[in-house]
């Protein structure tokens, strides 16, 4: 096969802008992040390193509770948004001239930013939001003070809603274009032989399916961990998210507080690191043992 | 069989509505005047929504050209930096090839915030605070790992063949670049322009970090709108956000993209 010869420095040379940039701004902000972290901060006069900021953080009330709040709303939000997301994945591939909705899911959730997909759950599912007023002329409440707080409250359930509207379209996405590829003669084999239509979903389609959706899960998961917009507009004043808590002492103008503020913020990233490291064990073990 | 397909209809188009309706809504209200609850109609409609939005003195249509000069900028510079990037992942193999991968990926996973809290300062010691050239370049932290992506799917699909035939030819570099690669490369090119496009577009925090409130963007109006829960306003300032990036974006798609070469591009 004739293949371009070339000098074994010229992909470095093509990657050069690109490895410049990944490693001044995002490398350089997550390792300063880690040194303010470790109260390494010459700006203020702090130059000795030490676990302290990390020690007080961590077994704080606040923290911790943060801490659960943040995995919970992500962990909720991104099981129920692979589940339905792989369902509606599948009912897409069975259905045909499906163009248009394929378009409509595609654009919907890249144009439509947090800020916005807050404000639409905002105006359905507060206590004067468009479902209290139908429950009101079902007859299900009299009063506004009888619907349920749905926004602002302490299950966060206005923060998942908003993920779920923002994040099912993405996996659909992610997993129809896998399922879609897949041989249409596996299912037509499987059938031949007898398999029921779940049969054919748990056999073949999921398994050939699975690392992507894997992949869609650890995504979405760390994305709602680390967004900001959501959980600030629609969660609750206590318990707040991670996220929140960082930016809320950032903005405090006491640049003593800072060196804490970054143990927030680091925290995320390593969590996220954690998450991706475990994902990866997990799928090298699963190609390592056929299971 | 038939019945089946309904059934399956019926779900999508509800998850479809589903989708839909929150639009319709906004839609709604950014011409809704008094409307208490529990009506489910507005009692009266009103434009005030909109004067407000067109007076000048609220300068929303001045941020919304600070959004588009900034999402112009960082799309240009994205594209320019991940095109060579994109072709280096695309079509070699080299020592480090795993490692630039998750560099590469690792910001879409690694939280924005953390990292312009960690970079903040020295953004202030450099002078880049507070100043459009530095929100551009934070922006850039969002936006590289999706457009190096398609551009290196869209050089793994693409080969080096017909640049190799062409250098055969005799074509030079530049030549072989513009009559032959970027006329190939352009779908992948457009769709990785109007994703980062829409990222920088949509940016809030990253913005607000770095732009100190000094650099005024569309999202820096409609953020406290949303907060506040004037929902009057919040969505008239929605639907033009909405209508800005639809506009782009069909834009884009018409008037640049070659029609017969337009297709499915679920690069994520």
């Amino acid at each position: 096969m004739f293949k371009f010869r070339f000098n074994k420095w010229y992909p470095y040379l093509l990657l050069s802008p690109a490895l410049i940039v990944l490693f001044l701004l995002f490398l350089g902000g997550v390792i300063l992040g880690l040194s303010q972290s470790l109260g390494y901060f010459p700006v203020l006069g702090l130059e000795e390193p030490t676990f302290k900021y990390y020690l007080e953080v961590w077994s704080s009330t606040e923290f911790l509770n943060s801490l659960v709040f943040s995995l919970f709303i992500s962990f909720t939000s991104a099981i129920l948004t692979t589940i339905i997301g792989v369902f509606f994945a599948y009912q897409l591939l069975k259905i045909k001239n499906k163009n248009r909705i394929i378009n409509f899911l595609y654009k919907l959730p890249i144009i439509v930013p947090h800020i916005i997909a807050s404000l639409m759950v905002f105006l359905i599912l507060t206590q004067s939001g468009i479902l209290s007023r139908f429950a009101y002329h079902l007859g299900l409440i009299e009063e506004i003070a009888e619907f349920p707080r749905l926004v602002f409250d302490k299950n966060g359930f206005g923060i998942i809603a908003a993920y779920l509207w923002k994040q099912i379209p993405f996996v659909v996405l992610m997993v129809y274009t896998v399922l879609k590829q897949i041989n249409g003669s596996f299912e037509a084999a499987a059938k031949n032989l007898g398999a029921s239509n779940s049969q054919v979903f748990r056999e073949i389609y999921l398994p050939l399916t699975a690392p992507s959706i894997g992949s869609a899960f650890i995504i979405i998961f760390a994305f709602s961990l680390g967004s900001f917009e959501i959980p600030y507009l629609l969660g609750p004043t206590y318990p707040q998210t991670l996220s929140v808590l960082a930016y809320k002492k950032y903005i405090s103008l006491d640049l003593t507080q800072r060196p804490y503020t970054m143990v927030i913020a680091t925290s995320l990233t390593m969590i996220t690191v954690i998450l991706i490291m475990i994902y990866r064990k997990i799928l090298s073990l699963i190609s390592r043992y056929h299971l | 069989m038939f019945k089946k397909n309904i059934y399956r209809k019926i779900i999508l188009y509800a998850l479809i509505f589903l989708f839909a309706f929150p639009l319709l809504l906004l839609l709604v209200w950014a011409f809704s005047g008094r409307w208490p609850w529990p009506n489910l109609i507005a009692e009266s409609f009103s434009l005030e929504g909109w004067r407000y939005f067109i007076d000048p003195a609220n300068g929303a249509v001045e941020s919304l050209a600070t959004s588009v000069i900034i999402g112009v900028a960082v799309t240009f510079i994205t594209l320019l930096i991940s095109i060579p990037a994109g072709k280096a992942m695309g079509l070699y193999d080299f020592p480090g090839k795993g490692a630039v991968k998750i560099l590469v990926l690792a910001p879409l996973i690694v939280p924005p915030l953390a990292v312009t809290m960690g970079i903040h300062i020295n953004f202030m010691l450099l002078g880049l605070a507070d100043k459009f050239i530095g929100v551009i370049l934070v922006h850039l932290i969002p936006t590289l790992p999706y457009s190096i992506r398609i551009m290196t799917h869209t050089f793994e699909g693409l080969g080096d063949k017909f640049e190799a035939q062409a250098r055969v030819l005799g074509a030079g570099p530049l030549q072989r670049f513009i009559h032959i690669t970027l006329p190939l490369i352009s779908p992948g090119l457009f769709s990785a322009g109007i994703l980062v496009f829409i990222i920088s577009f949509s940016q809030y925090l990253l913005t607000f970090l770095i732009g100190g409130g000094r650099i005024i963007t569309f999202t820096m109006l409609l953020f406290p709108l949303v907060n506040s829960g004037d929902r009057m306003l919040a969505a008239v300032y929605s639907l033009v956000f909405i209508a800005a990036a639809l506009i782009f974006t069909l834009l884009m798609e018409r008037v640049l993209v070659n029609p017969a070469e337009k297709r499915d591009h679920f690069y994520i």
